[in-house]
């Protein structure tokens, strides 16, 4: 079972790789080499968010009374967290390390299986955290961005850091080994996930000029955000937004803030 | 006859007093700390006690953001940057019309975010790290509401010759201005200044 999976996911990568070499638009944006392929992706995705996803969530949201849909949101992330904290304890952010484990322990317990969030209520801050911030914070650049079939925004050390994730979180919904009550599980998590982006998704659309772009830039500065920690507020790593070059002679798309990820 | 209104106008003062220490007016010229405080913590009050900014009344909004966030924002700057070196190549009147097609969609885009306000949203500062001279600052803050998670929210200020300025800010570590800044080079190189501010336009209406 597993053996299939490593090889569908080689597969999917080898099938990226050859792809990437045909996208033919040119770069335009330094950090989004394979832009042309990128697009072809966010495309498929965006078609099947908007015929299945999206109208699911939506019947979720309006068919679940918000009480229950938030305690079921709680409960999943309740289980991120264990990953998110040991990712935490990885990148050496020990304070971090120890408030993800009490806020585990405390919505496990007083929470009633993650069902409150009784740690946010109690300013104890859920701090998201996934392998491809470790490998950030550890040195690695996040390589070229890349839009994932089904999972979105991604780059290749965030794509890298997934299946790190997807092999070392203890408490992955995919290691339930009834196969009805897994695909139930995940198949709920996914309409969760999707209902709790439904405002998110409508802003986009509402405001966005350019709606690929929008969600790439959004995501390479969040999870440069989530690299940098408490550092990102830094006066060294506040974007510098440069007036001055001369516009004949500029790459069309403004080059991007290098921010020096130092852990 | 004088000591009753004389009596009657201190009542007055202090009443005005009382009032004015509950809600602090913003201060360009004191700390940029309390400064965003005071600011946001008044435009939320505002924003909250407004049933018709809530429902999604973009005249009512328009006049409480020229009237309680504008004035603290130097908001021809904000476009000026995400704009970035074409910005010179405008004409003025290119600027004004970018900088309030730019003003429309941002408008547009956070009065999706005021109905839920309600009376238990707070604004807490964080602490802040800055350098008492520095004339570029970051004051960083968090929303929190009773349900769901805080919200955290850091602006980006610059010292002028009347105080400070918001020109910036970030939520969860998006900053405005360089998440614009990819898609308004994009349509100017396709499209022009006028092109971007069309774009614009056609967004927000």
């Amino acid at each position: 079972m597993k053996n299939k999976t490593l090889c569908r996911v080689t597969t999917l990568l080898t099938l990226v790789t050859m792809l990437a070499g045909c996208a033919t638009s040119g770069p335009r944006d330094p950090r989004d080499p394979w832009e042309g392929m990128n697009r072809a992706v966010y495309k498929f995705n965006d078609t099947l968010d908007r015929s299945l996803l999206r109208p699911v969530a939506r019947a979720y949201t309006d068919l679940t009374p918000e009480p229950v849909r938030r305690c079921i949101y709680n409960i999943f992330n309740n289980l991120d967290d264990v990953w998110s904290g040991t990712n935490s304890f990885l990148q050496g952010r020990g304070h971090d390390f120890a408030n993800t484990l009490g806020r585990f322990l405390f919505n496990t317990t007083l929470g009633v299986g993650g069902c409150f969030d009784v740690a946010s209520a109690n300013n104890a801050r859920k701090i998201r955290n996934d392998f491809g911030i470790t490998l950030g914070v550890w040195g690695l650049g996040h390589g070229p961005y890349l839009v994932l079939p089904f999972l979105g925004p991604s780059s290749v050390r965030d794509g890298t850091g997934r299946i790190a994730d997807w092999a070392g979180d203890p408490l992955a919904i995919h290691r339930v080994n009834d196969v009805p009550w897994r695909n139930s599980l995940l198949g709920l998590k996914v309409v969760t996930t999707r209902a709790s982006l439904l405002r998110a998704s409508d802003m986009v659309d509402r405001t966005a000029l350019d709606p690929y772009s929008f969600v790439r830039d959004a995501y390479l500065q969040r999870r440069g955000a989530m690299v940098l920690g408490q550092k990102f507020t830094d006066e060294a790593n506040l974007p510098y937004y440069d007036e001055n070059e001369d516009p004949d002679h500029m790459p069309p798309v403004a080059a991007p803030i290098n921010r020096s990820v130092q852990p | 006859m004088q000591f009753k209104r004389l009596a009657l106008l201190s009542a007055g003062l202090l009443i005005l007093a009382i009032a004015t220490a509950t809600q602090a007016k913003p201060d360009p010229k004191g700390s940029p700390d309390q400064f965003v405080l005071d600011t946001a913590t008044e435009a939320l009050a505002v924003l909250k006690q407004d049933d018709a900014a809530k429902g999604g009344d973009l005249t009512r909004i328009n006049q409480l953001v020229d009237q309680y966030i504008l004035p603290y924002v130097d908001f021809q700057k904000t476009t000026r940057l995400a704009t970035g070196p074409h910005w010179r190549q405008a004409t003025p009147q290119q600027q004004e019309a970018l900088t309030q097609a730019f003003r429309a969609t941002l408008i547009r885009t956070y009065s999706g975010a005021l109905p839920r306000l309600d009376k238990n949203t707070v604004i807490t500062l964080l602490p802040s790290r800055y350098d008492p001279t520095a004339t570029d600052v970051v004051v960083r803050s968090q929303i929190s509401q009773v349900n769901g998670q805080p919200v955290r929210v850091d602006y980006r200020l610059e010292k002028t010759s009347e105080g400070w300025k918001i020109f910036d800010f970030n939520v969860e570590g998006i900053w405005l201005i360089e998440n614009y800044r990819g898609q308004f080079a994009e349509q100017i190189n396709q499209n022009g200044i006028d092109g971007l501010i069309q774009a614009l336009n056609a967004r927000s209406r």
